[in-house]
């Protein structure tokens, strides 16, 4: 009987760990996500404008002057590496979910062996 | 500016087959989701505003005003004078840190652009906003069906 209450509490314990990770990775996915299209809308402004428009990118409180087409190579890159990150990230999502479902699984089970128990007794 | 992806792997589902504790958790992910679009429709409201201001501004910049004396804000509570020195050009901010040099038809059209998407984005939130709290409506009455079905029984 105690046995089974350990395991329950540590079994909660872990389950909790995993949706505070959850968590973290849906929140930094919304970010990526945020990201990606702020740089697509510039991907965009950039196409629009003619090459020789003069372009500033601003390095802190300073704007630099900038070759359009070193832009748009920049703004590219930019992009294929949040690319990367939302997909390392929705492959992590998909691993703590199933994670978490284990934990539940594991949880639901011993939890009626706990009942069980108890009735016996 | 988070543009809404199209909902996957839709599924029918029968309410009345959930358990409560399932349909409480739904009614709770349902609840969370309607709180996130009343907070992108507030901050997209917001850039509407400010698209809105910076286009309206752009209509003071004649080339009549060039040379005209202006206060250059510093902070947001101390300002300096100074004298137009151009009016055929502004910069503007498009995103990420880039700054683009445009003229002043140039930066009407993006302001009128960006409007434009927000505009647009808002009522695609609306819309999917008011079919969620349809679902929410549904499910929080089949709640009160099962619950007082549980009462009934007991």
């Amino acid at each position: 009987m105690d046995e089974v209450q350990k395991k329950i509490e540590n079994e909660v314990i872990s389950l909790k760990g995993t949706q505070k990770e959850y968590q973290k990775a849906i929140s930094t996915r919304q970010q990526l996500d945020a990201q990606l299209n702020e740089n697509k809308v510039v991907k965009e402004e950039l196409n629009l404008l003619s090459d020789d428009r003069k372009v500033y990118k601003a390095i802190g409180p300073a704007l630099i002057k900038m070759e359009i087409i070193e832009a748009k190579q920049n703004v590219a890159k930019r992009i294929d590496y949040i690319n990367n990150e939302v997909k390392r990230f929705d492959d992590m999502i998909l691993n703590l979910e199933k994670k978490q479902d284990s934990h539940r699984e594991a949880l639901q089970k011993l939890q009626q062996e706990k009942m069980k128990a108890t009735i016996k007794t | 500016m988070s543009q809404i992806p199209p909902e996957a792997n839709m599924q029918q589902i029968d309410l009345t087959t959930l358990t409560l504790p399932q349909l409480t958790q739904l009614k709770q992910q349902l609840d969370q989701e309607l709180t996130i679009f009343q907070e992108s429709l507030q901050s997209l409201k917001l850039a509407q505003n400010k698209f809105q201001n910076s286009g309206e501004c752009l209509e003071k910049v004649t080339p009549e005003a060039e040379g005209k004396s202006i206060l250059v804000p510093l902070t947001g509570s101390m300002y300096v004078p100074g004298k137009l020195a151009s009016t055929k050009h502004v910069i503007i901010d498009i995103g990420t840190g880039y700054y683009a040099e445009q003229d002043i038809a140039e930066a009407k059209n993006y302001f009128k652009r960006k409007i434009a998407f927000v505009t647009e984005q808002m009522e695609k939130i609306q819309v999917i906003g008011l079919e969620k709290s349809k679902i929410r409506d549904t499910v929080a009455e089949v709640m009160e069906m099962k619950m007082q079905a549980q009462v009934a029984q007991s």
